[in-house]
C-alpha cells in the first residue's frame, strides 16, 4: 500500500523517556524537498534521529522505499537512507576523502577496500559539492563550509534514495549557505532523491522547498506548500512571537507570501522603476512570423522565470478571443498569453479591427465593440485611440517583468506612417528596443530587411536592435555569408537565424496557410471556406492525427468523400449564406446532410444551419434569409453581443455523437443574435447554446473539440459508421498539445536566437 | 604520498625491530660476541652455559618483548579508537591495573594454599580483572561524558588496585612477597618459552580478530551516528573492542605484569609518524612499533645498571611520559584539529 519511494511515517510516536510527538504522519517522495521548521527543542531532530534509525521509534512504522525499515537489515537501510547531522565532527587524522569514503561503507566487502567504482563515486562527489581540492587536507582543518560540504559528499557517495539534513545550513555563512542549498537540490532533482531537513532559516525553508512541515507544541501542526504554511499569524504562533516586533530581521518570510498570493509565487525582478522591461518584434511584412516569435520569447522568458506578457496595440484580424473578463482579443494575443503562462486579458490588445466587409471594420476598444467603421474613417480617428493604447499597456507594465510587443504589417508602409501607433511609432512611445523579422521562405530577405531599415527614419532606425532572419529551410550555416552582409550593410546585429518549424499554433489570421488545399486522408473533413471565416482554431485540434485531413474548401465538387463537414463561424452570417447559395456549397451540405453525412456548425455556421435568420436591426446586411433548413431553428440578429466562457455539458447528442453524451466541455460563446427552436427539440449543448437532429448538430460554443476525448470519440464514432478505423491513441487535449508546440517553439528559438543579447538590449540584467 | 610515507615507516620500523632484537640478544650482563651467537645458530657452540643463557633466557626474552610490546600498543590504540581519544590506554584507564590486582590476589591464594599457579589461571585471573575494570570504566563513561574526567577515574581505579594490593601484600608470607613484587614492578624476566607459547596464540587470535574489525572501526572514526548510518553494528563492534583490548591488556599482565604508557604513547607515535589515523595501517604499525619499543626499554633495562635490572615500567615512564605530555599540550594541533574547533 505504500508508494515504493521515499520515506513515509506512519503514526510515528517519538521521543526519549517519554512521547515528544504522537502520531506523525508524513511522506517525502522521490525528488522532492520537505523542510522542517519549529521553534527549538520541537522535535525537528528527536523527529530526523527517529526517522534515520537512531533513536528507536515509540510507536508507529517508518517505512523506507516502501519497505519497513526497522525489519530491513542495517546495510539496506544505508544503501537507501543517509543523513548529514549537526553535531560537529573531529575525527583525528582524517583526510577530506576518507571522510567521504566512509559513504561507500555499505558497499564494500569484509575488509572494507575500495574498488575502482567505489573510488570514481567518491571522486564524483566530491566534485559535486567542489570540495576536490580540500581531499587530501584533514578534515579538523578546513572551514565550517566545507566540512558541510564534505559531509553532503559523504551522504551522496552512499547513493541514497533518501537524504536527511539537520539544520545544513548553520554556522554558515551566506555564499556557503548558497552553494551547499544549490548543491542539495540539484542532488535531489537529478538523482531523484527524497530530501528531508530542518531549518532555522525561515527564508530557506521557503525557497528551496516542495513541502513544508511545522512542528510545535507536541505535534504536527501544518504541513503544505510554503505558501500555505508561510502565513503571518500561522508563524507568529508557531514561534511565539505574536506580539513582537520582528523588524530587526527585516523581511519575513509571510510577507513574501502575502505579496505575491494574487500573483504566481515567481522570483520576481523588476526594475526600479516598477515597469516592466520591453521589446518589440516587427517584420518586414505581414506574416513574416513576428507573432509566432513574439510567442516564442515570451515562453522563453517565462521558463527564465519572469513573469511576461505579450502587447500589441492594434490587431487586424477575424480570429478573436474571450478573456475571462468576457473581453474580446485577437486570438494572436490569447496564445502568446497562453506561452507566457500568464491569463489572456483585453490589456493585451486594446485595439481589435474585425473586417467586415472589404471596406468596414468592427472597432473593438478594450475588449468592446466600440462602433463599425470604415477603413478610411479609422484613419482619421486613430490618433484618439493612442491613449487608450498608452494606458493598457502602463496597467499591464505594473503587472509583469518583460513585455513583449509585436508590431503589424511592416513599419514602413509609407503611406499610412503618419500617427503610427502600431510599429515605429508605439516603439518610440514605449522606448521598447526593437526587432525587426524578415521572412526568407517568401525570399528576398536581404531586401526586406535592408530596405526597411533603409526606408525608417534614422531615430527609427536607432530603436532597431537586431535583426531576425525567420523561416530558413535547410543548414543555417549555409547563410553566414549572408549574415555578414547584412551586418555590414545593415550596421545591425543578426539576432539570430530562425528555422522554418512545422509547429500547429493557433494563427493569426486568414492569411494562414492552412487554406491551401490539402489532399484528403483517410479521414476527411471538410471545413467550408467562407469569405468572413472567424475562430477557425476550433480545428486545430484535429490537426494533430496522422489520419485525419482537415480541408478548407470553397467549391461543391470538394465536399465529396468528406466524413464530417464542418461549417465554421464568420463575421457576416447572412453575406456568407448567400455566397454558399450562389456556388452551389448549400446544395452540396444540404445533398451530403441527407445522405447520413455528419454536418456540424459552430457559431455563424449554426446559424446557417437553421430555417431563417432574420436581421431586423440591420446588425448584418438587414432583412431575412432562408437557411440551410437543416435544423428546426430560427435565429435573431442583434445588437447586444453575447460573450461568455466556460463549462458547458453536452446534454443529448444525436446519433454518432451518442458517445460523447453527458461530456463536459470547456468552451467559449461569441455571437450576435440567439437561435432558438420553433420544433420540440432537445438540448445539444447546455443553457440553449446548441441543438441537433439526427446527423446535423450545432452548436455556439467554441473550442467544442478541444478536449481529447470529445475529439477522439467524434473521429472514432464517424469512421466505424464509414467503415473505416482511425487510431486515435497518440492524441491530446488540444491544451496539452499546443504547450508541447510551445514547447518546441521556445527550445528552437533558443537555439536559433542570441537570447543574452535580447536580455541586454532589454537591459534585463540576469 | 601516504603511502610512501607507510612504506618507509614500515621499512623502517622492521630493521630496527631486526637490530634491537639482535642488540638484545647479545648484551646483557654478560655480553655474548656476534661470533658466538653464529656459532650457536649453526650448532657448534663450545660454551654450554653461555648456549643456556642465550636461547633459554634471552632468546624468550626477547620475542615475547616483541609480542607482548606489540600486544599492549595494539590494546591502546583499540582503547583510543573505542572512546575516539588519543588520550586513553589500557594502563591509564586502570585496566591493566585491574588486571594486576586479580593476578596478586590469585597468587596470593595460591600460594597460600600451596598449590603452584598454573599459566591458565594467570590469564584467565588478569583477564577478568581488566574486564572488569573495563566494564567500571564504560559505566562512568556512560555517566560523564568528559573524557578528562574519565580518565582521573581511571587513574583513581589504578590507585585503588594498587592500594589493595599492598594490602594483600602486607600480610602475605615473605616468600610469597618477593615473587609478587618482582612480578608487579612489571618485568619480562623468566618468561619461557611454554608461556610464549600461550603468548602467541593469545595474540595471535586477537590480531586475527582486530582485523576483522579494521572496516567498522574505519566508520567508527565518524562517530557512532554516522557509523550506524552506514550500517555498522554499533554494540557488536563496541563488544569486539572491548574483547580484544581487555584480552591484550590481560595477557600482557599476566605475563609481564603492568608495563606503562606504551599503551598510550605508541599509537601516536606512530600517527605522528604515518599522518593518518587510519585502522588498517596503525593496526599493524602499532603492533610493530610497541615491539621496537618495548625490545628497547628491556633492553635498556637490563643493561643500564647491568648486573642490576630496573623495572622496565620505570624505563618506559622516562621515555615516554614527555610525549604523553607532549601531545596532551598540542592535541589539536596534532590531530590536524584546528584550535577554533574546541
Amino acid at each position: 500500500m505504500q508508494d515504493k519511494s521515499g520515506i513515509v511515517a506512519e503514526n510515528l510516536n517519538i521521543g526519549y523517556a517519554s512521547d515528544l510527538i504522537r502520531d506523525i504522519c508524513l511522506e517525502v517522495k522521490s525528488g522532492h524537498i520537505v523542510s522542517l521548521i519549529g521553534p527549538n527543542g520541537c522535535g525537528k531532530t528527536t523527529l530526523l534521529r527517529t526517522l534515520t534509525g537512531q533513536l528507536k521509534e515509540r510507536g508507529g512504522t517508518v517505512y523506507l522505499c516502501g519497505s519497513d525499515r526497522s525489519a530491513l537489515p542495517a546495510t539496506d537501510v544505508a544503501k537507501r537512507l543517509s543523513m548529514v547531522m549537526t553535531q560537529k565532527l573531529h575525527p583525528a587524522l582524517m583526510t577530506c576523502r576518507e571522510v567521504v569514503e566512509i559513504g561507500r561503507y555499505p558497499y564494500t566487502g569484509a575488509l572494507g577496500i575500495l574498488s575502482e567504482d567505489d573510488r570514481i563515486k567518491v571522486s564524483d562527489a566530491m566534485k559535486r559539492t567542489d570540495v576536490e581540492e580540500i581531499a587530501d587536507s584533514f578534515f579538523g582543518s578546513v572551514s565550517d563550509g566545507q566540512k558541510q560540504r564534505v559531509l553532503l559528499a559523504r551522504a551522496i557517495c552512499q547513493e541514497p534514495e533518501v537524504l536527511i539534513l539537520d539544520e545544513p545550513t548553520s554556522y554558515l555563512d551566506i555564499r556557503h549557505k548558497i552553494d551547499l542549498l544549490l548543491q542539495i537540490k540539484s542532488f535531489a532533482s537529478e538523482k531523484n532523491v527524497a530530501v528531508l531537513m530542518s531549518v532555522h532559516e525561515l527564508d530557506i525553508a521557503r525557497n528551496i522547498s516542495d513541502t513544508v512541515v511545522a512542528l510545535g507544541e507536541g505535534s504536527v501542526l501544518r504541513i503544505g506548500t510554503p505558501d500555505e504554511v508561510f502565513k503571518e499569524p500561522f508563524i507568529r504562533k508557531l514561534y511565539h512571537i505574536e506580539d513582537m516586533d520582528t523588524s530587526i530581521l527585516g523581511r519575513m518570510p509571510w510577507e513574501d507570501s502575502e505579496a505575491s498570493e494574487e500573483t504566481q509565487p515567481d522570483n520576481f525582478r523588476k526594475s526600479a522603476s516598477g515597469k516592466a522591461s520591453v521589446i518589440m518584434i516587427q517584420g518586414t511584412m505581414s506574416n513574416a512570423g513576428k507573432s509566432v516569435i513574439a510567442a516564442g520569447l515570451c515562453r522563453i522568458f517565462s521558463d527564465d522565470g519572469y513573469k511576461v506578457a505579450p502587447f500589441k496595440s492594434q490587431n487586424m484580424a477575424l480570429n478573436s478571443f474571450i478573456t475571462d473578463e468576457g473581453l474580446e482579443i485577437g486570438r494572436a494575443q490569447a496564445m502568446q498569453a497562453e506561452c507566457a503562462r500568464i491569463a489572456p486579458s483585453y490589456l493585451m490588445n486594446p485595439i481589435l479591427l474585425k473586417p467586415t466587409t472589404d471596406r468596414r471594420s468592427q472597432v473593438i476598444v478594450n475588449g468592446k465593440v466600440e462602433s463599425d467603421m470604415t477603413a478610411a474613417e479609422y484613419q482619421c480617428q486613430k490618433t484618439k485611440y493612442a491613449d487608450d493604447i498608452i494606458n493598457a499597456f502602463d496597467e499591464l507594465s505594473q503587472k509583469v517583468d518583460i513585455i513583449v510587443v509585436e508590431g503589424a504589417g511592416s513599419p514602413v508602409e509609407m503611406n499610412l506612417k503618419k500617427d503610427d501607433i502600431v510599429n515605429m511609432g508605439l516603439a518610440k512611445m514605449l522606448d521598447a528596443p526593437v526587432l525587426l523579422v524578415g521572412d526568407i521562405d517568401r525570399g528576398g530577405v536581404f531586401a526586406q530587411l535592408l530596405g526597411t531599415l533603409d526606408l525608417l527614419e534614422k531615430d527609427e532606425r536607432d530603436m532597431v536592435a537586431g535583426l531576425i532572419v525567420n523561416k530558413f529551410r535547410g543548414d543555417s550555416s549555409l547563410f553566414e555569408e549572408g549574415i555578414s552582409i547584412l551586418e555590414k550593410k545593415g550596421k545591425k546585429k543578426v539576432i539570430g537565424v530562425v528555422p522554418f518549424m512545422d509547429l500547429k499554433l493557433d494563427d493569426e489570421d486568414s492569411l494562414s496557410d492552412r487554406f491551401k488545399t490539402k489532399d484528403a486522408k483517410e479521414f476527411d473533413i471538410a471545413v467550408i471556406r467562407l469569405d468572413h471565416i472567424s475562430n477557425f482554431t476550433d480545428f486545430d485540434v484535429f490537426e494533430q492525427l496522422d489520419d485525419v485531413s482537415v480541408r478548407y474548401v470553397s467549391d461543391a465538387a470538394e465536399l465529396e468523400g468528406a466524413d464530417m463537414i464542418i461549417i465554421p463561424g464568420t463575421k457576416n452570417t447572412i453575406s456568407d449564406l448567400k455566397k454558399i447559395k450562389e456556388n452551389g456549397i448549400a446544395e452540396a451540405i444540404v445533398s451530403a446532410a441527407d445522405r447520413g453525412t455528419v454536418v456540424f456548425g459552430i457559431c455563424g455556421g449554426y446559424q446557417m444551419l437553421g430555417r431563417r435568420i432574420e436581421d431586423p436591426d440591420n446588425v448584418e446586411e438587414g432583412g431575412s434569409v432562408e437557411g440551410l433548413n437543416l435544423l428546426p431553428v430560427d435565429t435573431l440578429l442583434q445588437t447586444a453581443k453575447v460573450q461568455t466562457n466556460g463549462v458547458h455539458t453536452i446534454v443529448n447528442s444525436t446519433g454518432v455523437f451518442e458517445k460523447i453524451r453527458n461530456t463536459e466541455i470547456t468552451g467559449y460563446e461569441i455571437h450576435m443574435g440567439k437561435t432558438e427552436p420553433f420544433d420540440d427539440l432537445e438540448e445539444f449543448t447546455s443553457n440553449g447554446s446548441g441543438y441537433c437532429s439526427n446527423n446535423v448538430y450545432g452548436t455556439y460554443i467554441h473550442g467544442f473539440f478541444d478536449k481529447k476525448d470529445v475529439m477522439c470519440a467524434v473521429v472514432e464514432s464517424i469512421a466505424k459508421q464509414n467503415g473505416k478505423c482511425i487510431r486515435t491513441d497518440a492524441a491530446v487535449d488540444h491544451d496539452e498539445f499546443k504547450n508541447t508546440q510551445y514547447n518546441m517553439l521556445a527550445e528552437g528559438l533558443r537555439r536559433s536566437l542570441d537570447i543574452e543579447s535580447i536580455y541586454k538590449a532589454m537591459g534585463v540584467i540576469k | 604520498m601516504k603511502n610512501r610515507r607507510c612504506l618507509i615507516f614500515f621499512i623502517l620500523i622492521s630493521i630496527m625491530i631486526v637490530i634491537l632484537f639482535w642488540v638484545s640478544i647479545r648484551l646483557g650482563s654478560l655480553d655474548v660476541s656476534a661470533g658466538e651467537i653464529f656459532g650457536m645458530m649453526t650448532g657448534n657452540s663450545d660454551d654450554a652455559m653461555h648456549e643456556n643463557i642465550i636461547t633459554n633466557i634471552r632468546l624468550p626474552r626477547a620475542v615475547s618483548a616483541v609480542l607482548l610490546g606489540g600486544a599492549l600498543a595494539l590494546s591502546g590504540f583499540v582503547l583510543q579508537a573505542f572512546f575516539a581519544n588519543p588520550i586513553v590506554g589500557p594502563f591509564v584507564l586502570g585496566i591493566s591495573s585491574g588486571a594486576k590486582l586479580t593476578v596478586a590476589l590469585a597468587m596470593i591464594f595460591f600460594l597460600s594454599a600451596g598449590r603452584g599457579m598454573s599459566l591458565a589461571i594467570m590469564v584467565i585471573s588478569a583477564f577478568v580483572g581488566s574486564l572488569t575494570a573495563m566494564l567500571f570504566v564504560l559505566l562512568i563513561s556512560v555517566k560523564v561524558r568528559n573524557m578528562s574526567t574519565l580518565v582521573v577515574c581511571g587513574i583513581m581505579i589504578g590507585y585503588i588496585c594498587s592500594a589493595i594490593c599492598d594490602l594483600v601484600v602486607t600480610f602475605a608470607d615473605d616468600s610469597n612477597i618477593v615473587n609478587l613484587h618482582n612480578w608487579s614492578m612489571g618485568s619480562l624476566s623468566g618468561v619461557n618459552w611454554d608461556e610464549i607459547k600461550i603468548i602467541a596464540v593469545i595474540v595471535t587470535v586477537t590480531l586475527i580478530m582486530t582485523v576483522a574489525v579494521i572496516k567498522p572501526m574505519n566508520a567508527y572514526r565518524l562517530g557512532e551516528a554516522y557509523a550506524k548510518s552506514v550500517g555498522v553494528n554499533i554494540m557488536l563492534l563496541r563488544i569486539m573492542l572491548i574483547l580484544i583490548s581487555s584480552i591484550l591488556a590481560s595477557c600482557v599482565t599476566a605475563f609481564a605484569g603492568p608495563i606503562a604508557f606504551v599503551g598510550i604513547a605508541v599509537p601516536h607515535l606512530v600517527r605522528m609518524s604515518i599522518k593518518t589515523d587510519s585502522p588498517s595501517v596503525m593496526i599493524p604499525g602499532s603492533f610493530l612499533f610497541g615491539a621496537a619499543v618495548t625490545l628497547l626499554c628491556d633492553t635498556v633495562s637490563r643493561v643500564l645498571f647491568a648486573p642490576v635490572e630496573v623495572s622496565i615500567s620505570s624505563v618506559t615512564a622516562v621515555l615516554l611520559v614527555p610525549v604523553v605530555i607532549y601531545m596532551m599540550i598540542r592535541r589539536n594541533d596534532l590531530y590536524g584539529n584546528r584550535h577554533d574547533a574546541g
